[in-house]
Parts: C-alpha cells; sequence; structure tokens
C-alpha cells in the first residue's frame, strides 16, 4: 500500500503555508491528492503524467497550484516517489522565488535517502 | 518558519499518512484549510477517477487522445474540469478506451447497510445468471460449479474477517472458517428442506 510521508522541513513549510497562504496551499494539496491516487492506480510513478506536474532532476516531481483558482501565488510542493518502498516523500513546498534553492534541497534530500 | 529562509538539510519525518485527508488531519492543519482542500476533491471527483483508470490502463495522455479522437490537451484538461462539465459522452469514451466498466450513481450517497444490500442483491443477480448458463451449457457447468466454490469460500471469509473486527460484546454470534471437511452443499429440494429443518 502507498503512504505519504512528510519530511521535516516540509512540516515547517506545511505550517507557514497554512498561515500566510492557505488558498495555495489547499490548490496545491488537491493536486497533491490526485497524483497520489494516481501513483497508487499506476504500475509505475514515472508513468504518471497530468498537467500540474514538473519533472525535476533526481526522480523529483513538483506539484504546482494550477486549476485552483485564479490570481494564485506559484506555488510548488517538491515530491519523490520511492517505487519499492512504496512511499511518497513530500520535500519542501515553496515559490517562483525559491525554485531553484529548492529544487536543489530536493534532490540533495533524494540523494540522502537509504538505498532500499 | 518563512521557506525563503535558507533551509538545513531535511530527512523523513518517520510519520506515514495513507491519504491527503489523514496527512492533513495528523499534521493538525487547520479545519479552514482541511475542508477547503476536502471540497475541492468532492468537486473533481470524476475527473479524479478518469485520471485514476487511465493510469491503470498505462495510458499517457497522449495515447488516451489519440483512443478517443481528441487531443493531449483537451485531455488534460478533462482530468482536471470539475464534475458538473463532464458529460456521459465523455465518461463512455474513458471507459472503452480504457477497456474499464465505470457505474455512475447520482444522488444521495447510500449509507453502509444499503451498500451492502445493494451489493448483495448484485451478487445474486450475477450468481443466478450463471446458474442459468451452467443449465444449458454442459462444457462450462464444472467451471461454474468451481467459481462458485471459490465465491462461497470468499464471501465468508470476508464476513469472518469483518466479524473479527467487532467488539467482543456478544458471544451468541459468531462465524468461523475452520478446516473441516465440508458436508455436501444443498442442491435439490429436499436437501433444501432438509437443511431448514436441521436448523
Amino acid at each position: 500500500m502507498w503512504r505519504i510521508e512528510p519530511s521535516t522541513q516540509f512540516e515547517k513549510d506545511l505550517k507557514w503555508y497554512e498561515k500566510k497562504h492557505p488558498r495555495e496551499l489547499a490548490a496545491v494539496l488537491d493536486n497533491l491528492h490526485r497524483y497520489f491516487e494516481q501513483i497508487k492506480a499506476a504500475r509505475h510513478p514515472r508513468a504518471v503524467q497530468a498537467g500540474y506536474m514538473h519533472h525535476e532532476p533526481h526522480g523529483v516531481v513538483a506539484i504546482d497550484q494550477k486549476g485552483g483558482g485564479k490570481d494564485l501565488r506559484q506555488t510548488r510542493l517538491y515530491t519523490f516517489a520511492e517505487a519499492d518502498a512504496r512511499l511518497l516523500h513530500l520535500i519542501t513546498l515553496g515559490g517562483k522565488k525559491e525554485q531553484s534553492a529548492d529544487i536543489k534541497f530536493s534532490s540533495d534530500f533524494v540523494k540522502s535517502l537509504p538505498a532500499t | 518558519m518563512n521557506p525563503t529562509l535558507k533551509k538545513t538539510p531535511a530527512k523523513p519525518s518517520g510519520r506515514r499518512y495513507t491519504s491527503v485527508s489523514d496527512l492533513l488531519r495528523g499534521e493538525k492543519v487547520c479545519e479552514k484549510v482541511q475542508e477547503d482542500v476536502a471540497g475541492r476533491a468532492a468537486e473533481k471527483k470524476i475527473a479524479t477517477l478518469l485520471a485514476t483508470l487511465r493510469a491503470q490502463a498505462g495510458l499517457t495522455q497522449q495515447d488516451l487522445a489519440a483512443k478517443m479522437g481528441r487531443t493531449q490537451g483537451s485531455v488534460s484538461k478533462i482530468e482536471s474540469t470539475p464534475d458538473r462539465d463532464i458529460t456521459l459522452g465523455i465518461i463512455q469514451d474513458y471507459a472503452k478506451a480504457t477497456n474499464s466498466a465505470i457505474s455512475l450513481t447520482c444522488g444521495k450517497p447510500l449509507n453502509h447497510v444499503q451498500a451492502v444490500k445493494n451489493h448483495a442483491l448484485g451478487i445474486r443477480h450475477s450468481l443466478e445468471s450463471l446458474a442459468n448458463i451452467a443449465q444449458k451449457h454442459d462444457e462450462l457447468e464444472p467451471h461454474i460449479q468451481g467459481f462458485f466454490g471459490e465465491a462461497f469460500f470468499n464471501i465468508l471469509s470476508i464476513m469472518a474477517e469483518c466479524q473479527d473486527r467487532l467488539p467482543k460484546t456478544r458471544e451468541d454470534f459468531e462465524i468461523r472458517l475452520a478446516d473441516t471437511e465440508a458436508a455436501p452443499l444443498p442442491t435439490g429440494r429436499r436437501d433444501r428442506k432438509n437443511l431448514k429443518a436441521s436448523r
């Protein structure tokens, strides 16, 4: 069974977004729900495809706020699906400005995961 | 914490969740955000189901678009459309292209008891149809007999498993599956009469 595991950073980001950008957070989490449903159904997470997904290096997938309403700040939730362990890691949340730093941060997180 | 600040290396928190709603409850996200997320998900239940069927069939949006005679962009749009804008024609197209059966129920959702009764009626209807097929086609009879045995065991196993989860307050009702030699199933009218009498 697939499970979701937040990182220690994601938990901090979640609290910040909940207070400062709740609409963006809800939009991203709605897309996360749809992404997770597809992962559970697909033969491999790499086969999942949707307009709100962005493929980043080291298997990181960023989920954005698309479809969540008008005038929303660009927001991305960085995830990594560990197929063998059936775990979807939620790494960090960030805006457009922090994008390159967040991608680097997420890649480092994936590299630090123990091999399964 | 403002995420624009430099982040220290993160590690998995060790807390695992089976769904997004479970995550939000577990991480104690405020109810307003939880309701917002639940409301958005409820508005796009069909679109999410269609995207899930596509993933299950191992098709990309492009593959599906080709099968449905649409563009990849229109498939992407359908999969993020609110339920009220999805037509029966689109649902039919998805069912055909993904080789799936889609059942649609509108209106007030069934409660658990109604759902069990509904499923039971459906099972009865399908088993009766199979029994009729067995009557007409001798070559299929052993397969259908075998299937009946399998279905009988599986349904009883499900009942036993679920009954195990009930609080143990009553001991006068229990279903148990034991590894004993099974008595032959009643077949004729006389057998059924005897079975009734023995109860």
